[in-house]
C-alpha cells in the first residue's frame, strides 16, 4: 500500500497550507482533491482579502491560491487532482477514486480539509432551473467566465451574498435586489456599501415567497417577515429575474471525520456537525486532524492559518519536531488567528446585535438595514474628516480585522494602531499627496479622496473603480450617492491605472461643490 | 430516544407538495407524514423514504430534512442526530468500486 507521513484531503486554503507546513518539516505529504483544479474556493475569489500583511491582506484570493500552489510544489508536496477520497477507515487507511479504480493509501497522519457545502432554503419553485447557490454563480462567472443570468435576485446579506452580488455587477448582470430575512445586514458594512452605491436595493426582514416560471425562473415574489418569520400580508413585491442566488450559509462537510470515528458535535456557532478537536485541530482519533471550514465555518484567511497549525501538529505527532518546537511554531500562528477573530464579526460576536464600535462610535442603522451609511451618520467616524484641501475620506465604520490602509499612506496620514480592528483615523494635519494608494489598498473600497474648490463651485472626488470598460477622461455621466441614486452630472477628470493598485482603478470625477460628500459612484451616460 | 411523544394528528400544510429531496423526489408532506408514522431520526427517514439517499447523499437536503423533522417533533434541529456517514463519500460506479488496487 502507498504510505505517506501525511495524507491531506482537500486542496483548498486549509489543505494546501497544512501540506506545505508538514512538508517543510520533512514529512512526505500528499493532497487529494476531487476537483479538476486545485485551490478550493480561492480561485473564485477575485476580491482583495482583509486582514493585515501576515494574513495576505489586500491580495486577491486567486493570487493567494497561486502562491500556495507554488509553495506546495517548491516543498515537494504531491497534489493529486480528480481524486475523490471515498472513505477513511481504521488505522488511517484512505480509499481514493482515481480514474477508473479505487486506490488504497495509508497515512501515518491524516488532515481533513474538505471545506463546506452551501445551504439551501426551500420555497415554492426552488427546484426550478435558475435557482442556484451563490457559490455556483461565482464558479460560473469567475472560473468558467459565464454569466449565470441577466437579472439576478440575491438571497442572503452575509459576506458571500454581498461579495457575489458585487461580482455579478462586475460581470455585467443586473442585481434586482438583495434580500435577507434577518433584520440586519449580516456581512461587512463595506461590502454592503459597495453594492448599495451601485443602486442595488436592500430588502432586510424579507424572504422569498416563490420563484415563478414553469420551465425556468422568470420572476420572484418576496415578502416582509414579522418577528416570528411569518410573511406580513400585503407586503409582497415582485421582480422580473431569470436567476435567484441563494447565499444562506455554509455547512461543514465533515462526513469523512464522522466515518473515521471522530467524536462529533452539533454546533450552531460552527455551522453544523463538526468534529471535536483540540487547539491544533487534532480530533478524538489520534493522528487525524481537521482544518478550515470542515471544523467550523469561517473564511479562507483563518483556514490557511488553521491548516498551517495542523500541518505542524502532524509533524509533532510523528516525532519530526518536539513539543517545544510545536509550541513555538504555533504560538505566532495562534496569535495571527486570534487577531483575525477579533472585532464585531468574530466568532465571539455571532448573533449579537452590536450598537457601537469598540471606540464607542454608534453603528450606522442605515448601513445595517439599507446597506449604506446615511448622510447624517457619516461624520461620526474618525476616517471621515472635513477639510478644504485634498484629503482622504475613509468611510470605515465597523471593527473588522483589516489594516492595509495604514501601511499604504507614506505620509502617515492614516492611523489604525496596534489593534487591527480599530477604525482608521485620518490625521488632519498630515499632508495628502493624492497618490491614491490608500484608495486602492482598501479591500472594502471605502476610501475616497476629495478636494474642494478645484475650480469655482466644483470639487473632485476620487473613488475606487473595478468595472470594465473603464470610463475615459472627459466622459460625461452621473454621480451616484451612497444609496445608488443619481445626484448630479459628473465629468471624468482622470482614470488612474497602476500596477500598485492591482486592478482597483482610481476614477476622479468633477462634481458641484455641494456633492463632495455625496457622490460616491459614477455611471457613464447611456449611449 | 423518547418514542412515546404525542405529535397530535397530522394536519396537512399548503406547501406539503414542495420537493425537499430533489434526488429522490421526496416532498415535505411525505417527510412530515413519516415523522407521524414513527420515523424520528434521520436514519429512519432515510431508510423509510430514501430522502438523502440519492446522488448528492443529502448534501443539499440534509439540513432541510432535519429542520422539518425537528419542527414536527417540536424540538431543536441541533438535537436531531445526523445520519451515519459511510463510504463512498461521493457516488462511485460499481465497476470502479470493484476495481480496487492496493498499489497506486
Amino acid at each position: 500500500m502507498n504510505r505517506y507521513d501525511v495524507i491531506v484531503v482537500g486542496a483548498g486554503p486549509a489543505g494546501l497550507s497544512a501540506a506545505i507546513e508538514a512538508a517543510k518539516l520533512g514529512l512526505k505529504a500528499i493532497v487529494f482533491d476531487e476537483n479538476a483544479k486545485p485551490g478550493g474556493q480561492l480561485f473564485k475569489q477575485i476580491h482583495k482579502f482583509f486582514g493585515s500583511k501576515e494574513h495576505k491582506a489586500k491580495v486577491r484570493g486567486f493570487k493567494i491560491g497561486e502562491e500556495l500552489l507554488q509553495e506546495a510544489s517548491k516543498n515537494g508536496v504531491e497534489v493529486v487532482l480528480n481524486a475523490i477520497v471515498t472513505g477513511l477507515y481504521m488505522d488511517k487507511e484512505v480509499t481514493v477514486k482515481q480514474d477508473d479504480k479505487i486506490v488504497h493509501y495509508k497515512g501515518d497522519t491524516v488532515i481533513i480539509a474538505t471545506g463546506a457545502s452551501e445551504n439551501m432554503v426551500p420555497f415554492e419553485g426552488w427546484t426550478l432551473p435558475g435557482v442556484i447557490g451563490a457559490g455556483a454563480a461565482q464558479t460560473m462567472m469567475n472560473l468558467h467566465r459565464t454569466r449565470p443570468g441577466e437579472k439576478v435576485l440575491m438571497l442572503g446579506s452575509g459576506n458571500v451574498g454581498l461579495v457575489v452580488s458585487y461580482q455579478l455587477l462586475q460581470a455585467g448582470c443586473e442585481v434586482a435586489a438583495l434580500v435577507d430575512a434577518a433584520p440586519r445586514v449580516g456581512g461587512y458594512g463595506v461590502h454592503a456599501a459597495k453594492v448599495a452605491r451601485c443602486g442595488v436595493p436592500f430588502y432586510l426582514s424579507h424572504t422569498i415567497i416563490k420563484a415563478e416560471g414553469t420551465d425556468c425562473v422568470t420572476g420572484v415574489t418576496i415578502g416582509e417577515v414579522d418577528s416570528s418569520w411569518k410573511i406580513i400580508p400585503g407586503s409582497e413585491k415582485h421582480f422580473d429575474v431569470d436567476t435567484i442566488c441563494l447565499a444562506v450559509g455554509l455547512s461543514p462537510m465533515s462526513q469523512l471525520a464522522k466515518m473515521a470515528g471522530c467524536e462529533m458535535e452539533e454546533n450552531p456557532l460552527k455551522g453544523g456537525t463538526v468534529p471535536i478537536c483540540d487547539e491544533y485541530g487534532e480530533t478524538s482519533v489520534k493522528g487525524i486532524f481537521v482544518a478550515g471550514d470542515v471544523s467550523g465555518i469561517e473564511e479562507a484567511s483563518s483556514a490557511m492559518i488553521e491548516g498551517r497549525i495542523a500541518g505542524i501538529a502532524a509533524a509533532r505527532s510523528l516525532g519530526y519536531i518536539d513539543e517545544e518546537a510545536l509550541k513555538e511554531k504555533s504560538k505566532e500562528l495562534e496569535a495571527a488567528l486570534g487577531s483575525l477573530r477579533q472585532g464585531m464579526f468574530g466568532p465571539g460576536s455571532k448573533g449579537k446585535e452590536i450598537i457601537q464600535t469598540e471606540e464607542g462610535y454608534e453603528i450606522s442603522k442605515s448601513l445595517l438595514t439599507k446597506g449604506y451609511i446615511a448622510e447624517d451618520e457619516i461624520f461620526r467616524y474618525p476616517g471621515v474628516t472635513k477639510k478644504t484641501g485634498l484629503h482622504p475620506v475613509i468611510e470605515c465604520s465597523q471593527n473588522i480585522p483589516c489594516n492595509p490602509c495604514q501601511d499604504a499612506c507614506r505620509k502617515g496620514c492614516i492611523k489604525i494602531g496596534e489593534n487591527i480592528t480599530s477604525l482608521p483615523v485620518v490625521d488632519q494635519d498630515s499632508e495628502c499627496t493624492g497618490c491614491g494608494l490608500c484608495v486602492a489598498s482598501c479591500s472594502g473600497q471605502c476610501i475616497f479622496l476629495v478636494e474642494d474648490g478645484i475650480e469655482e463651485g466644483y470639487s473632485a472626488v476620487t473613488m475606487p473603480y473595478e468595472f470594465l470598460p473603464l470610463p475615459r477622461k472627459g466622459d460625461m455621466g452621473a454621480a451616484l450617492d451612497r444609496s445608488g441614486t443619481k445626484v448630479c452630472e459628473a465629468e471624468v477628470l482622470e482614470v488612474r491605472v497602476a500596477k500598485a493598485f492591482d486592478h482597483t482603478n482610481l476614477l476622479t470625477i468633477k462634481v458641484p461643490a455641494d456633492m463632495t460628500m455625496k457622490a460616491r459612484f459614477y455611471v457613464g451616460q447611456e449611449v | 430516544m423518547e418514542r412515546s411523544i404525542d405529535l397530535g394528528t397530522f394536519v396537512p400544510e399548503p406547501d406539503d407538495d414542495m420537493l425537499i429531496c430533489r434526488c429522490e423526489e421526496i416532498t415535505k408532506g411525505e417527510i412530515r407524514q413519516a415523522v407521524h408514522d414513527g420515523m424520528f431520526t434521520i436514519e429512519e427517514i432515510r431508510r423509510w423514504l430514501r430522502a438523502g439517499m440519492g446522488l448528492c447523499q443529502g448534501q443539499t437536503c440534509g439540513k432541510l430534512v432535519k429542520g422539518i423533522v425537528a419542527k414536527e417533533l417540536k424540538m431543536s434541529p441541533w438535537k436531531i442526530e445526523p445520519a451515519t456517514s459511510r463510504a463512498p463519500m461521493r457516488p462511485v460506479e460499481m465497476r470502479i468500486m470493484g476495481n480496487e488496487q492496493l498499489e497506486g
